[in-house]
């Protein structure tokens, strides 16, 4: 099972004239680590597990339901091109705007609800819109279920699951028992794109969308966006041409010096 | 009221504490092979867990946070303790967010402020309390220390079902890509490994440290992890960043948005890096940057 998240895409960012994040212009797609989470999902299963499925499960954070929709089928239909065998969507506008707890408790909800019994949940080890990371966590320790987080290698010896966990000072070999859910690094895996055949395979695969009333145990959100700001940092922008080389050279050096961060005669 | 502090130096729960005190009285889990004496001098009860494995730190939170049942839970933003404490948070339904500043605590809630959208914006939240808090690191000013000498409790939680099986340290370049005051910076625009020598030299005219995008640390490892500057990586606070070869991706863009004075050299002019720098030069790095070099190293040398 892999977790895919249709996240805001921080490259369509715009602000209103106070500087606050417009998010009527900003779009979803699928967060870029869940595309590596996917890709191992294919490789371990072809390796591992012949002939099972791959789930995939989202909870659309962003609303409205209306607007957000495309996007989100978007999303979901990358990972079933990549390989999901099939798809559960949790779209519900009491779910948006969601947050971790929410998310992470309507997974399980589905989870129990469809009575999947995934042998190993995989995930991105954090997404590019909200970067905390938590959600495998949180669907973890709810599952009762080992944690392996920061994979960039994973593989299945005996029974286990083998992973190296990427941290901050060493790289730890860990083993851990089936199921399992572990989060990925982008370091994992290169993902291929999925092939033309792929991509017109993926829409008749089967996909379920559900709403907050048909799960039980889904926690409403908590977490408040009070405000978001447009974080402007506000560069010079100015190229320096010269005639030569050492013309160019010798004006950014000037423009350096003028600035104060080096000190030349 | 009761609040937890979590974490391995006493820098981090100096800073933890500030808040912590705020909120109710304090307790703190410290992990790892460490003295956890100095602690106790901040005046409160201090428990020691000597392992630092995830799984061990999760079942002796798990034991902590059901005896004390604290109103907030702090701790550094690492990635063991995002592991660790994101597994509480599950457990329990409990708001969690890392990398924040900012933080105040007032009744019933908590507000805090964090980089949203890849770096490209500031948001500013609100959590119901109980929540846990994962601080940025020097955002918040230290605790001092004071009051009654604290207790010390040594934690014992049950055998992990995770085993560590080995550990390796990271492959360091020698280099504190962090605190580097002038970084000169190399990507893809780098043909091969052996040619980064030429970033080197500028950066030894310079005396600057060498960081570099993802791709070179993560991908083609031509440098090691400790130079990568980005979100993933490290975020650098330089008063000079001098981009060589660097398209300037999201993610790279992210991890410099503290630094003083950007410069791109990029043979690119469309690339993204030149809306995100204060002065760029549109040329082949080949070229443009040995002659840099040079003329640094005539005009540096004689101010000296």
């Amino acid at each position: 099972m892999v977790l895919l998240k249709p996240a805001l895409n921080p490259e369509t960012i715009r602000g209103t004239p106070e500087g606050l994040v417009d998010f009527d212009y900003m779009s979803l797609k699928l967060s870029d680590i869940d595309r590596n989470a996917v890709e191992e999902a294919v490789r371990l299963r072809d390796a591992y597990f012949k002939g099972s499925k791959i789930y995939s499960v989202t909870v659309a954070a962003w609303g409205p339901v209306d607007k957000r929709d495309k996007d989100v089928k978007m999303a979901v239909q990358e990972g079933l091109a990549k390989g999901v065998d099939e798809a559960f969507i949790v779209e519900d506008d009491s779910l948006t705007p969601g947050d971790p707890v929410t998310t992470a408790s309507a997974i399980v909800a589905v989870i129990r609800k469809f009575n999947l019994k995934p042998d190993l949940v995989l995930a991105g080890e954090a997404t590019i819109d909200g970067f905390t990371g938590q959600v495998a966590g949180r669907v973890a320790a709810k599952l009762g279920l080992p944690y392996v987080s920061f994979a960039r290698k994973l593989d299945v010896k005996d029974g286990r699951i083998v992973a190296e966990r990427d941290v901050e000072d060493y790289v730890e070999v860990v083993e851990a028992p089936i199921p399992a859910v572990v989060s990925v690094t982008r370091e994992i895996n290169v993902p291929r794109p999925p092939t033309l055949i792929q991509i017109r395979m993926a829409s008749r695969k089967p996909q379920h969308v559900i709403k907050a009333s048909d799960l039980e145990g889904v926690v409403k959100p908590k977490r408040k966006l009070a405000e978001a700001r447009v974080l402007a940092v506000k560069r010079k922008q100015t190229i320096i041409e010269g005639k030569t080389l050492e013309e160019t050279a010798d004006k950014l050096i000037d423009a350096l010096a003028a600035e104060g961060v080096i000190r030349v005669r | 009221m009761t609040s937890l502090v979590v974490a391995q130096k006493e820098d981090d729960v100096a800073e933890a504490l500030t808040i912590a005190r705020q909120v109710g009285e304090p307790h703190i889990l410290v992990f790892g092979q460490v003295d956890p004496s100095p602690l106790l001098d901040y005046g409160h009860p201090v428990h020691h867990l000597r392992s630092d494995d995830t799984e061990s730190l999760f079942l002796a939170l798990r034991s902590l946070y059901e005896s004390l049942k604290p109103s907030v839970v702090l701790a550094p933003t690492t990635k063991n303790l995002k592991d660790v404490l994101s597994r509480v948070a599950g457990l329990y339904d409990l708001p969690l967010a890392t990398e924040v500043y900012d933080v105040k605590v007032s009744g019933s809630s908590a507000s805090y402020r964090r980089g949203f959208l890849s770096g490209r914006a500031i948001a500013l939240e609100e959590v119901p309390l109980p929540a846990v808090l994962l601080l940025a690191p020097r955002k918040t000013p230290r605790a001092s220390k004071g009051g009654a000498k604290g207790t010390l409790e040594t934690v014992q939680p049950p055998s992990p079902t995770v085993k560590v099986l080995e550990r390796r340290p990271k492959e360091r370049g020698g280099v504190n890509i962090e605190a580097a005051e002038l970084i000169v910076s190399v990507g893809r625009g780098f043909r091969s490994k052996e040619d980064l020598k030429i970033a080197f030299e500028l950066a030894d005219v310079l005396g600057a440290q060498v960081g570099c995008s993802r791709p070179i640390a993560a991908d083609l490892k031509w440098l090691s992890e400790d130079h990568w500057v980005g979100l993933s990586g490290h975020k650098v606070a330089p008063k000079l960043y001098i981009a060589i070869g660097i398209s300037g991706a999201p993610q790279h863009l992210a991890g410099i948005t503290d630094a003083k004075l950007v410069v791109a050299i990029n043979n690119d002019k469309s690339a993204p890096i030149f809306k995100n720098c204060d002065y760029g030069v549109v040329a082949d790095l080949y070229q443009f940057v040995p002659v840099l070099t040079k003329r640094l190293k005539e005009r540096l040398n004689l101010s000296k």
